[in-house]
């Protein structure tokens, strides 16, 4: 396979779409990647290797039957082309046996994009010294990965988008022997030694706070500091039984009582989907954008809700350029007034999270969130450090996190990239202040 | 096919001459989704995906790489990148492992399956659009979905001590699921929770007629809970169904033992555990009713398989018998490195992933008590079925589940059905409190097909089989705000 990856995609989308017959219409999206990945255990390289892959979805319509395929593609032109026009062969026999589409939504969008990246990434040979030099004497954990993103989406209407980046990010943890670690990372697209030498340096740092004994909490309403960081694991319970409008009108998200005006959030919380951060396309698999910037709660106030093609046309209101799946992209939540520096003065005495860990729904129709600390978290007495905690279960709703009990937010946001590698390097990320909450519920 | 893989297997060799060893992983994956939505299509999808992971074994460390082409070119590209990525880890390798941890199998190994011809797209629909009609309880239902999800993997593996492993896995799954709608009240449930009914096999698993009475009894529960008080929050005994059980041994006593989490390898990301190395041969992890088996030669179990993808033989184990830990659940690499037993579980999510510590097949061994034993015997208590909620910390201690439905135990009988029943605790003390394991009458298994770990990240299949069981002194609550 060679990494020209758009030279790739412009030719298999040829091939599909000269494949297709009257009155069949088809939307092609289209991922690639050349990633190279060293996972790291307490300073040494556990595993490590590259990985050359690219997915092509194709979407296609023939009168009011829908049917799509995913393929796995070779990079061999004469392979795929001859696997793509297999594909499209069997569908078109498949789709004769499927029930009629009600809500079939076959996009007309025909806008066309180009956004390129390049980055300057470490040379292979050099990834497990230039991670690891700096990091002499950590316990350190975690994973580098590095290389060339594509994503691309054409349909027959006349779209064609495509994006590349080339990013590299350090997701790591640095352990002392007592079990406790500071959690960071260092991610981009032009790997800087010295930069990447003083993120460590500020996790030693940090390192310093852990060594003391564990306070251990007893079950009951804290004050607490949500970092960026931590506030990022909340981030996917927007999308997950979230604002999008196929869930709020057919009973799954947890967000209904917020829509009927039973409940709302503080007016120090607002939500946007914001495609400027620049970590992730505009547009969705059937070549449709989204806008720039997308108010979802302005000031607790649920103002829109995130709306596929299909939902649009099973309800007869418009869409706005979601993928099928509804969920939110590039995630940005409004700053507040509270000055970073002065957290831990605000705070008083109380809970800082670093992190949290495995969130999950405890109650979907009260928005309530059940999970862990995680990390380097701390316990503030009068602003100042005292230790750091035993790990604590909290549950709470997000109408009392981001609502009643949400005293202040943070002047400063921070860019966190996706650092999912499910199936593929993800692209994506949020920019996040932290929050201030006055009577977190803390249960174990 | 496995000639072509021989062939490759020679060209990466020789591009990697360099290499001690060359180990060759193809991974074909065929698949199929068919879903309906309020008795009306919702979504066919159908996917094929192939490639190899060519690993190099060089000074004492692994090194891989992947690639979708084929062609000896290829590969032989692959292998170089797979050395040089060896190289790069010179003396920084975590271990100085051989071929002991690469066994030269030969195996053929197939799931077992009644009906092989596959049902036609328009069956398929009809039986969702029929699902959908059975989960319709009433006009309080505001959405009914059904689901089939049927594929294959096929798996070969060759490599230059001779490993020479065929491997296919045919798999079928069916999602029910009803939301009902009363006032301010919204109640999910679902047949055996999202994807718990998918299990290996061939299409006999679309067995309609049993299907169909599930998604009846689902659409009618998410009524029924709309009129239900909300759980009792309190400590009483609490009695899981197997539904419930394949969560709480995956979470509790699936991930803690997995040795390549003792060993460190997922602090950063899925966490770590509460065991140690050293409590292998001696933890009381449970009560003495508490056995815990390794399994992946149950026929039709989501997990099961004849080899490992390093080519380790898959036989069952036990892992914690009468109560203690005796075994791991860690590969030969694992077991190399920490010098505790385990069982044949390296695996990889596809091609494009590293084999690492899994699962498979994780069961609770049949008791000795009915279901009416187990009830009888109960003062105080409550009954929970069906998994909607799972969270526990990054050393798997403490967690908080959530079911779809609960029924109140009073004075020996089941008495009234609530809605959103969660309870909480601390692993060790919790298996400890197991006071019954239903016989083998309450015993069914379950899939879990979306089990997430690994750096890059991997989601695999899992089984968990169980029979009911009860356990004492659980702090249990309610929903609500």
């Amino acid at each position: 396979m060679t990494n020209d990856f758009k030279a790739r995609f412009d030719a298999v989308t040829l091939r599909a779409f000269g494949e297709l017959l009257r009155g069949e219409r088809a939307a092609i999206n289209y991922q690639a990647e050349l990633s190279s990945y060293t996972r790291f255990n307490g300073g040494r390289v556990r595993q490590s290797g590259t990985v050359e892959q690219a997915d092509l979805g194709i979407k296609l319509w023939n009168g009011a039957k829908t049917y799509q395929v995913q393929l796995a593609l070779s990079g061999d032109g004469t392979v795929d082309d001859e696997l793509v026009a297999e594909a499209i062969g069997q569908a078109r026999a498949l789709m004769r046996l499927l029930p009629d589409d009600p809500y079939q939504a076959v996009p007309e969008a025909a806008g066309s994009s180009d956004a390129r990246y390049s980055g300057a990434l470490v040379p292979e040979g050099e990834i497990p010294a230039r991670v690891l030099g700096p990091a002499t004497g950590m316990d350190f954990t975690g994973l580098y990965s590095q290389g060339l993103i594509c994503r691309a989406a054409a349909n027959s209407a006349g779209a064609r988008h495509w994006f590349q980046t080339e990013t590299f990010l350090v997701d790591y943890s640095a352990w002392l022997p007592n079990g406790r670690a500071v959690k960071s990372s260092y991610a981009g697209r032009d790997w800087s030694d010295a930069d990447y030498a003083a993120r460590l340096e500020s996790t030693r740092r940090s390192l310093q706070n852990l060594g003391g004994t564990e306070k251990v909490l007893s079950p009951g309403k804290y004050r607490a500091f949500i970092t960026a960081d931590a506030l990022n694991e909340v981030v996917t319970f927007f999308s997950w039984n979230g604002f999008g409008e196929r869930g709020l009108r057919q009973g799954e998200s947890a967000y209904i009582a917020m829509r009927e005006g039973r409940e709302a959030m503080s007016p120090k919380f607002s939500l946007s989907q914001d495609f400027s951060l620049g970590v992730q396309p505009a547009f969705n698999d059937d070549g449709e954008l989204a806008p720039e910037r997308l108010v979802v709660v302005s000031k607790g106030r649920l103002e829109n809700t995130i709306v596929s093609s299909r939902t649009a046309r099973q309800y007869g209101i418009a869409a706005n350029g979601a993928g099928d799946d509804e969920e939110l992209r590039s995630v940005a939540i409004e700053a507040g007034d509270l000055p970073e520096a002065d957290a831990l003065a605000a705070l008083g005495t109380g809970v800082y999270v670093s992190n949290f860990h495995y969130l999950n729904w405890s109650d979907v129709q009260s928005a309530r969130v059940t999970g862990m600390t995680r990390f380097a978290c701390l316990w503030v007495e009068d602003g100042k450090i005292i230790g750091p905690i035993k790990d604590m279960r909290w549950d709470e709703s997000l109408y009392n996190m981001l609502g009643a009990k949400l005293e202040a937010v943070t002047r400063e946001r921070h860019l966190l990239v996706e650092s999912m590698t499910y199936e593929r390097r993800q692209v994506g990320g949020s920019l996040l202040p932290g929050i201030l909450v006055d009577g977190l519920s803390f249960t174990l | 096919m496995r000639n072509d893989l021989r062939r490759l297997l020679d060209a990466a060799s020789a591009a990697a001459a360099e290499a001690s060893w060359v180990g060759l992983r193809r991974r074909r994956t065929s698949a199929a989704c068919y879903s309906a939505r309020d008795g009306a299509f919702d979504q066919a999808i159908g996917g094929i995906d192939d490639g190899v992971m060519v690993e190099v074994l060089f000074d004492g460390r692994f090194a891989y790489a992947a690639t979708p082409d084929l062609s000896t070119a290829s590969v032989a590209r692959a292998a170089v990148s797979a050395l040089a990525c060896a190289k790069a880890a010179a003396g920084r390798g975590v271990h100085h492992f051989d071929l002991s941890v690469r066994p030269a199998t030969k195996l053929a190994w197939e799931t077992q399956r009644t009906r092989k011809s596959p049902v036609a797209p328009d069956g398929v629909f009809s039986f969702l659009i029929d699902a959908c009609g059975a989960l319709k309880a009433s006009d309080e239902v505001i959405q009914t979905s059904s689901l089939v999800e049927a594929g294959r993997y096929d798996y070969e593996i060759v490599s230059t001590n001779g490993a020479d492993i065929e491997q296919s896995i045919h798999y079928l799954g069916t999602s029910l699921q009803a939301v009902a709608r009363r006032g301010d009240v919204v109640q999910l449930r679902t047949a055996n929770g999202p994807r718990g009914l998918t299990r290996q096999g061939g299409w006999e698993l679309l067995d309609v007629e049993t299907l169909l009475a599930d998604a009846r009894r689902t659409g009618q529960e998410a009524v029924e809970l709309l009129g239900a008080p909300t759980c009792p929050s309190d400590r009483r005994t609490l009695v899981l169904t197997p539904d419930q059980m394949m969560l709480q041994i995956h979470e509790s006593v699936g991930h803690p033992l997995e040795l390549d989490r003792i060993l460190g390898d997922e602090r950063n990301y899925a966490g770590s555990s509460f065991v140690k190395l050293s409590d292998f041969g001696s933890l009381q992890y449970g009560s003495k009713l508490m056995n815990i088996s390794f399994d992946p030669t149950i026929a039709g179990e989501l997990a099961s398989y004849g080899a490992d993808e390093t080519g380790n033989l898959a036989v069952k184990q036990l892992i914690i018998e009468k109560g203690v830990l005796v075994r791991g659940l860690g590969s030969l690499e694992s077991q190399a490195r920490s010098g505790v037993p385990g069982v044949a579980n390296e695996r990889a999510t596809s091609w494009n992933r590293p084999p690492m510590d899994r699962m498979a097949n994780l069961n609770l061994e049949p008791g000795s008590s009915s279901i009416e034993d187990i009830v009888g015997s109960i003062e105080k208590g409550i009954l929970m079925r069906t998994n909607r909620s799972w969270s526990i910390d990054d050393y798997r201690n403490k967690f908080q589940f959530g079911c779809e439905y609960g029924t109140l135990i009073e004075n020996g009988k089941l008495t009234k059905t609530v809605r959103d029943p969660n309870y909480r605790g601390v692993s060790s003390t919790f298996w400890r409190n197991l006071s019954a394991v239903g016989d083998a009458g309450t015993f069914a298994a379950f899939g879990t097909p979306n089990c997430g770990k690994g750096e890059p990240n991997q989601v695999i299949f899992v089984g968990h089989a169980s029979p009911v069981c009860a356990f004492d002194d659980v702090e249990v609550f309610g929903g609500g705000k």
